[in-house]
């Protein structure tokens, strides 16, 4: 006896797959400082991205120029230059 | 441009990735069967994007854990939203995923079809500027997500409360990641043996908190990075564990994961939060101080506090194995209703709403109805 499914939400799809998820607590960017603003902002852009605001208050005292990990439009880490280099295999 | 590039395109390097398939391969042993979790989202999305389960011996089984916030919100939270949003003159504002997730009766995007100001937001910042260009309307905004989201919520609870912004409140449906983990290591139908840890969520809380899984469970954890690199180096670290008989958390995102995390964002998230005595979570069920609500000191701008709220406890569709697939005791595709009657354009669960949900993952990505093919 196989349930009978509910009425499913006749909703349209808004979520950019390719993109991931804005929603998950795991879908960061790593962002360059662009310039330092008041009050802990500040303006940074992704690779070809646009300069979005950013809180920088959490990796604070960063940079123009430096890199940061951005999440949710706050900054949780302040990538030192060369980490990303891949050294493992 | 190329700082930004630095940190993607090595970690999709095919010939290390054959490189890191091939030493994976050679660590296993023959005849065990391994099963290793990956705790989050991002992970499965990763996974199944770049085909590295197709770069894994048959005897390494993935199983997706429950590290999707949207995925694990249950139906009754999602009426509440429902429910304050149809609140006269509320603006309501949420990520774009959650706008989909079914309640009992409707989705907040129908919500908003049917009248109500349900609108999409990036960060709760911005929520906070919309709260301010619409000082004679209530703003709320639907905070939803683990670790990393949290301290973007909790940073615009300060500002709000710092600026005085009497029109913006929260509902707060932060979750955290250890007590889960916790839950499913303690229950009886699902036997693992090792966990690709959060990379982001780590960026906050850090390695310590995983430490229960070696000490209390005997299972080692290696916090992991999303590229498909990362994902097999450290499956190669937890094979190389049970190979060597050690047990322990292992980091390999160290690139962007330091151990003790950022202790600035802990600080702002226990000064804004409080942990909930016990919180539901779909499919697992209730799981104590699973979550966050506001602190007695942000009460002020708590939404549940200004806006009534049913709070009524809604069951799952019946048709639907949401909860055995966050328990990874099934695959999506052996869901009754997957690919069927519920689809990322008409979803009945949440794991087939989300990008990250093990379900969507599995249907974006063409894995409707078969195991594994073998390497």
């Amino acid at each position: 006896m196989t349930p009978t499914p509910p009425p499913p939400a006749a909703s349209t799809p808004s979520c950019d797959v390719q993109h991931g998820c804005i929603t998950c607590g795991d879908e960061g960017v790593v962002m360059t400082v662009l310039a330092l603003e008041d009050d802990g902002l500040g303006a940074c852009a992704a690779p070809g991205g646009a300069r979005e605001a950013v809180d920088l208050s959490l990796v604070a005292p960063v940079e123009p120029g430096d890199e940061v990990l951005v999440h949710a439009g706050v900054a949780l880490v302040h990538l030192a230059a060369g980490e990303g280099e891949w050294t493992a295999a | 441009m190329d700082g930004g590039m630095r940190f993607v395109e090595e970690f999709r390097d095919p010939a290390l990735g054959r490189a890191l398939a091939g030493e994976i391969l050679g660590a296993v042993e023959p005849g065990r069967h391994y099963k290793l979790m990956e705790v989050c989202g991002g992970h499965t999305h990763s996974i199944y994007k770049y085909g590295v389960d197709d770069l894994l011996p048959q005897n390494v089984e993935l199983v997706h854990g429950p590290g999707c916030p949207v995925c694990v919100i249950p139906m009754g939270r999602v009426d509440d939203g429902i429910a304050i949003a149809r609140e006269p003159g509320v603006i309501f504002a949420c990520f774009g995923d959650m706008m989909r997730v079914p309640g009992s009766e409707a989705t907040l995007l129908e919500a908003k079809a049917e009248g109500a100001d349900v609108r999409m937001v990036y960060s709760p910042l911005d929520a906070l500027r919309i709260a301010r260009e619409n000082p004679d309307r209530e703003v709320v905004f639907f905070a939803i997500g683990f670790e990393t989201t949290a301290p973007s919520t909790a940073l615009t609870l300060k500002r709000a409360k710092a600026e005085g912004v009497p029109n913006f409140t929260v509902m707060c449906n932060h979750v955290l990641i250890v007590p889960p983990l916790r839950a499913l290591l303690e229950s009886p139908d699902l036997r693992l043996d090792g966990f690709v840890g959060p990379g982001h969520v780590s960026t906050v809380v850090g390695a310590r908190p995983f430490h229960f899984i070696p000490a209390d469970y005997g299972k080692p954890v290696v916090i992991a990075g999303f590229e498909p690199l990362d994902i097999l180096h450290a499956i190669r670290m937890l094979l190389a564990q049970l190979a060597e008989g050690r047990c322990e958390v292992e980091n390999q995102y160290t690139r962007v994961v330091p151990w003790e995390g950022n202790v600035r964002a802990l600080e702002v998230m226990a000064e804004v939060f409080a942990l909930r005595p016990h919180f539901e979570w779909r499919g697992l069920g209730f799981i104590s101080q699973s979550a966050l609500r506001l602190s007695d000191a942000y009460a002020e701008l708590d939404a549940e506090e200004r806006f009534p709220v049913p709070g009524v406890r809604v069951a799952d569709p019946k048709a639907c194995q949401c909860g055995e697939v966050l328990k990874g005791v099934i695959k999506p595709f052996e869901c009754k209703v997957f690919g069927t009657a519920c689809t990322p354009e008409r979803p009945i669960g949440t794991c087939m709403v989300s990008s990250e949900g093990a379900c969507a993952a599995y249907y974006n990505y063409g894995r409707f109805a078969r195991e594994r093919e073998v390497v």
